[in-house]
């Protein structure tokens, strides 16, 4: 019924009405404007900070510091260890340290701007490479992670050939379209409430306790319409400002991001210099991969950790490899701090591995897709962290669905190109707990109430969560109301990321839902008896609720070897790309992409045809022009996306080799959708000009720069 | 400040502004018209476009002052009600919004485009969306959106 | 937010040459894509006087062998402009290419070379087809050559009481013409670099050749030695390739060496030999 099906999302009537109430939006009478002080030094301390300026501005209220903080002044996603406002020691160009607020955002801006601050410049650290120098919380390494099977030097002793390169890549942006911003204010009981553009809402309310010291019950994050994510929204960002503006002034207080503000304070996908080595035989099995990651994730942790990890995981790309070595390391540094983002190093790591094996194929003489089905991955193969593929593992048939298109491929003109790009990915958090709970209601006058703190930031899970429930409970979309992203009516569903929700959150709500239809089959419902009369007959009861829980199982990954099962399942994909590559010019246009996607399920195939374009251009914009260099690069005008002029005609192909553990298979493709691509668009490049590209972006004068060079060498 | 004197979505409109005042800060916070969004400031993201005589144009870098007399259309003009324009219904229908940040913005370019082309080509769609970015769909829905609305458009005029 | 100014909307011309002279620390209004950038990072100005309304600024109009453009006029409106296309189609598809579409409906021809981006699309072609500028005061009108009227990267020799009211090029019929930029993505992107070029040759010998490059040198430029080279010459690969020699010469005699031409002149050189040498897609 609704498995499969092409609802129409059911958050887009308010969108093309532009009644949508997004963060940017939200206003309330009296509301205040707190705009936050940043450090312009990337390494300093805070000799005297002197706010007389900012309080001689006509509508500035108060100046607030660390020192106004009750609870803790640290927070992070995964250490506890970066400082809401900075109290000693600043450590990135862009680090908080105060926030002024005002009675308008003209009045608490020109406050900011009036704030003299002296700074004791220290030497700060900016090369990765020169370790040992930085002093942060955390030391100058953040993590190192290994991962060790079999014999690696066996492998290459075997093998016939051996390619080895270094990739390097660089810190991207988000860019999502609406920047960072939140509405606070003191509800009637005094708790305190934060509406903010976000992809999660209870990790929120976590901060924002420990910044008070007070309770989570007195404190209800809500999520307001979220024009995008991609993982920058994950950490806190005017949350715990807001929060601590409201707790402080007893006022509403609302906050929004400019351009510069959110490029210069978000975290950035982690810079990352990768060593790759592979070894393989003439008959194109490979037998070796070695690989050291080495990357910048800036002064704090943020997610890191989960991007160090991933990289090594992930690193031989979907192929069954018996001999594995990878070392995924990464140093602090005075630099942007990286975090999240759409794919958490895993793109990086597509356009090395991929990019490595053309080149083996290269000199085999075998086809690039065919070494592809040969290597692999399957039901019944074992993973670089050996971890055996039970079920759900349609890589071959993503390669197989590509395949006609891939045969029939004919270079159009000088220039033209065709390349593959592929990818596995694991789902959900690496080797940790990550569940969710979604409760199903049957409510007021019988109707059906979904209660889900999954956050829809543009990726569709709303949509998909009710066509999961419908699916389950076998009513129509009227019968049933969504209640998403409140903490006060909601459990915790853990944050949309990691291409989690519809696997995650999927199953809660299915299971949940599962609860509900027991309850309503005993009742006669799917006799003829109506809600309604259900409803009253049960309610003086209780609230008829459900508690969907669902936790993947992953049991995690041994310390020394990384050997284990990091996650219960896996998205496959494979990208083929057609380029034009002007020679005159370095120009390369993304003519065609065919992409094909294996997703367990498609719950709502016409929202992964959206994603996977979504995750095309990002994938574009990765290969051909995003870099966000540090001092220079500032707003749109320094900071290019693709738009729809840069965009191919794209070919959607959906693979469902279901999963057992999912909501009636489906595992995820957010992030998968982004992966691939890249690395394809990369090897188009190879075959279109026969110049090897081992930096990223490659835009049009570095292409120039490298067809010269090959021009020269001949 | 200055009397400007505007319509705004078929509504004559007198609006007292500051001189230095820009067109998308006088619709999102005297007029309320928040479906007109603030995404950079510097026009490099079309999420401020607003029609003006039916032109697109970005509103973070237009004055309030400069459009005395003439038409001003943002999103509200498009719906009558509650029936949504063919644009509208063909966004939705082809999964052409995601987050919905930038769909006001697309939304009003394509109007302006089918206004003065019927029979838009693929390329033509292309150019004339280039100048708003989207960050979710990749743009390929949001073409086969305008493409498929075309055949059935309408002006909203009365 | 910008700072503050007072407003002044121009009804005509000579009010807004007026309003220039009598008051002190004015700025003109055009469509805004400059001024009001400039003015959100700090630049301040007692008032601004919009052009906009003046009608009679904009336009496009052909007299005998020149079109006249006036300073008004808008980017999008010159590349649609029929006459435009036919005669001076370099200029219609740089002007194509400024910004995105609804920068293109916003900026003007005028504002544009005021402020005098090194950047800038339209200057190339308009070096192309010999363009003058009219300047006018309340002291009267003067006229100056686009290349001497560019003084500088985001300098001109505008007066502080002048108006570009229109700038006039040579219309050239049966030239094969064009324009090509680089840039870092298809559309919305500043130049990088700029070819402009329109040429006669009719029997395979050249008669007249027009070549403008942007973006290596201060200001765009014609190499004018390599042009008075092809002349009269045959269109031959050696006598390409020595011209397309001469023009890079000039660039580096002119701008030295750059970091940046280690991929701008290859590119120059290879927009140029396939232009001059008449391959099917230049």
């Amino acid at each position: 019924m609704f498995i499969g099906k092409d609802l129409d999302r059911v958050d887009a009537l308010a969108k093309v009405l532009g009644t949508a109430g997004f963060a940017h939006d939200l206003r309330m009478e009296g509301m205040l404007f707190a705009a936050v002080v940043r450090s312009t030094k990337p390494h300093a301390l805070l000799a005297g900070i002197d706010v007389s300026g900012a309080y001689a501005v006509p509508g500035v209220l108060r100046v607030v510091s660390y020192r106004d903080i009750p609870g803790e002044n640290t927070y992070g996603a995964m250490r506890k260890d970066q400082p809401f406002l900075a109290s000693k020691r600043v450590r990135h160009v862009g680090e908080p340290i105060l926030i002024v607020i005002g009675e308008n955002e003209a009045a608490a801006r020109k406050g900011a701007a009036r704030v003299r601050i002296d700074y004791g410049e220290i030497d700060a650290v900016l090369d990765p490479a020169a370790p040992g120098k930085g002093q942060t919380l955390i030391g100058n390494i953040l993590a190192c992670k290994k991962l060790r099977k079999g014999d690696v030097e066996k492998g290459f002793a075997e093998s016939d050939v051996v390619v080895a390169h270094t990739y390097r890549t660089t810190w991207i942006d988000h860019a999502f379209l609406e920047t960072e911003a939140g509405i606070g204010y003191a509800d009637e009981d005094g708790r305190i409430v934060i509406r903010s553009s976000t992809q999660n809402i209870h990790y929120k309310r976590a901060e924002i306790s420990r910044l008070l010291a007070m309770p989570e019950e007195r404190i209800r994050v809500i999520q307001a319409t979220t024009g995008g994510g991609f993982g920058g929204k994950l950490d806190v960002t005017v949350e715990g400002f807001l929060a601590l503006a409201v707790y402080l002034l007893k006022r509403p207080v609302f906050m929004r991001y400019t351009r510069e503000e959110s490029f210069l304070s978000n975290t950035k996908r982690h810079p990352l210099s990768i060593e790759y080595k592979t070894g393989a035989r003439a008959d194109g099995v490979l037998t070796a991969v070695k690989v050291n990651i080495t990357g910048d994730t800036g002064p704090y942790a943020s997610y890191g950790d989960a991007v160090c990890l991933r990289a090594a995981v992930h690193a031989t790309g979907p192929y069954d490899v018996a001999n594995v070595w990878a070392d995924s390391t990464l140093f602090t540094t005075n630099g942007p701090v990286s975090g999240a983002m759409r794919g958490f190093g895993v793109p990086q790591l597509a356009f090395a591995h991929e990019s490595q094996l053309d080149e083996v194929a290269a000199l085999l003489g075998i086809d690039p897709l065919d070494i592809r089905i040969k290597n692999g991955l399957r039901r019944g193969s074992i993973t670089a962290t050996g971890q055996v593929l039970s079920a759900s593992a349609g890589f071959v048939e993503t390669l197989k669905r590509v395949e006609p298109y891939w045969r029939a491929r004919k270079k159009q003109k000088k220039g033209s190109g065709f390349g593959l790009g592929c990818m596995y990915y694991g789902i959900g958090n690496t080797g940790m707990a990550n569940p969710a709970h979604a409760l199903v209601e049957l409510g007021e006058g019988g109707r059906v109430i979904l209660h889900t703190g999954a956050c829809e930031i543009g990726q569709g899970s709303d949509t998909v969560l009710l066509q999961i429930l419908l699916e389950t409970l076998g009513m129509a979309r009227s019968d049933v109301l969504l209640d998403r992203g409140d903490t006060d009516t909601s459990k915790d569903a853990g944050s949309s990321s990691a291409s989690r929700q519809t696997y995650v959150s999927g199953k809660a709500v299915q299971e949940a839902a599962l609860g509900l239809r027991a309850l309503l089959d005993k009742a006669g419902y799917y006799k003829g008896r109506t809600l309604g009369d259900i409803y009253c007959a049960m309610k003086d009861g209780g609230r008829l609720l459900f508690d969907g829980f669902f936790d993947p199982p992953a049991p995690g990954l041994d310390e020394a070897t990384g050997q284990g099962v990091p996650y219960a399942t896996y998205a496959f994909a494979t990208h083929m790309t057609e380029v034009e590559v002007e020679e005159s010019t370095g120009a390369c246009r993304v003519k065609h992409v065919y992409a094909a996607h294996d997703v367990g399920k498609g719950i709502n195939p016409k929202g992964i045809k959206g994603q996977i374009c979504g995750g095309v251009a990002m994938g574009i914009g990765l290969a051909l022009m995003e870099e966000f260099i540090p001092g220079k690069t500032a707003s749109f005008d320094t900071y290019y996306i693709p738009t729809s002029m840069d965009m191919p005609r794209v070919d959607v192909f959906l693979v469902e080799d279901e999963e057992p553990t999912g909501p009636f298979g489906a595992k995820g493709v957010g992030e998968p959708a982004l992966i691939p691509q890249a690395a394809s668009v990369v090897n188009a490049i190879r075959d279109a000009t026969g110049v090897a590209v081992y930096e990223l972006p490659c835009h049009v004068e570095r292409l120039k720069g490298l067809m010269e060079k090959k021009r020269m060498a001949r | 400040m200055k009397r400007v004197g505007f319509t705004l979505n078929r509504k004559a409109i007198a609006c007292d502004v500051e001189e230095n005042e820009l067109l998308l800060h006088t619709l999102r916070e005297r007029l309320s018209v928040t479906s007109v969004k603030e995404g950079c400031s510097i026009g490099e993201c079309g999420t401020c476009t607003v029609l003006i005589d039916d032109e697109p144009r970005y509103a973070c870098l237009t004055l309030t002052a400069k459009v005395e007399g003439r038409e001003v259309k943002t999103v509200e003009y498009l719906a009558h009600g509650d029936l949504l324009h063919p644009l509208q219904e063909s966004f939705i229908s082809h999964g052409a919004v995601q987050c919905g940040f930038c769909t006001p913005g697309m939304l009003l370019v394509a109007y302006s485009l089918l206004l003065k082309n019927r029979e838009p080509t693929d390329e033509q769609i292309r150019e004339a969306m280039s100048g708003n970015l989207c960050r979710c769909t990749g743009y390929v829905q949001v073409i086969e959106a305008i493409k498929d609305a075309a055949p059935v458009f309408v002006s909203s005029g009365s | 937010m910008l700072p503050q100014f007072s407003y002044l909307a121009a009804r005509s011309t000579q009010e807004a040459l007026s309003s220039l002279a009598s008051l002190t620390g004015a700025a003109l209004l055009a469509g805004g894509t400059d001024l009001l950038m400039r003015m959100r990072k700090g630049e301040t100005h007692r008032y601004v006087i919009d052009l906009g309304g003046v009608a009679e600024l904009a336009g496009v109009t052909e007299e005998g062998g020149t079109l006249r453009l006036g300073g008004g006029t808008t980017h999008g409106r010159i590349a649609s402009d029929p006459i435009v296309r036919r005669t001076c189609g370099s200029l219609a598809s740089a002007c194509s290419l400024v910004g995105s579409p609804q920068i293109r409906n916003m900026g003007t021809l005028g504002g544009n070379l005021v402020n005098a981006s090194p950047a800038a699309d339209s200057i190339a072609p308009l070096l192309v087809h010999n363009a003058v500028v009219t300047l006018e005061s309340m002291d009267g009108e003067r006229v100056e050559q686009l290349e001497r009227f560019i003084a500088g990267p985001y300098r001109t020799t505008i007066g502080s009481r002048e108006i570009l009211t229109s700038v006039k090029v040579e219309a050239l019929g049966g030239y094969h013409e064009g324009y090509r930029r680089i840039a870092r993505r298809a559309g919305w992107a500043i130049s990088r670099l700029s070819v402009a070029w329109a040429l006669a040759a009719g029997e395979g010998i050249f008669t007249d050749v027009r070549i403008a490059v942007g973006s290596c040198t201060p200001v765009p430029f014609r190499p004018r030695s390599a042009e008075a080279f092809l002349e009269g010459k045959g269109r031959e690969r050696p006598v390409v390739e020595e011209a397309v020699r001469m023009v890079l010469d000039e660039i580096r005699r002119i701008s030295g060496m750059r970091p940046s031409f280690a991929y701008k002149l290859p590119v120059v050189r290879d927009l140029l030999l396939s232009v001059l040498g008449g391959d099917a897609c230049s």
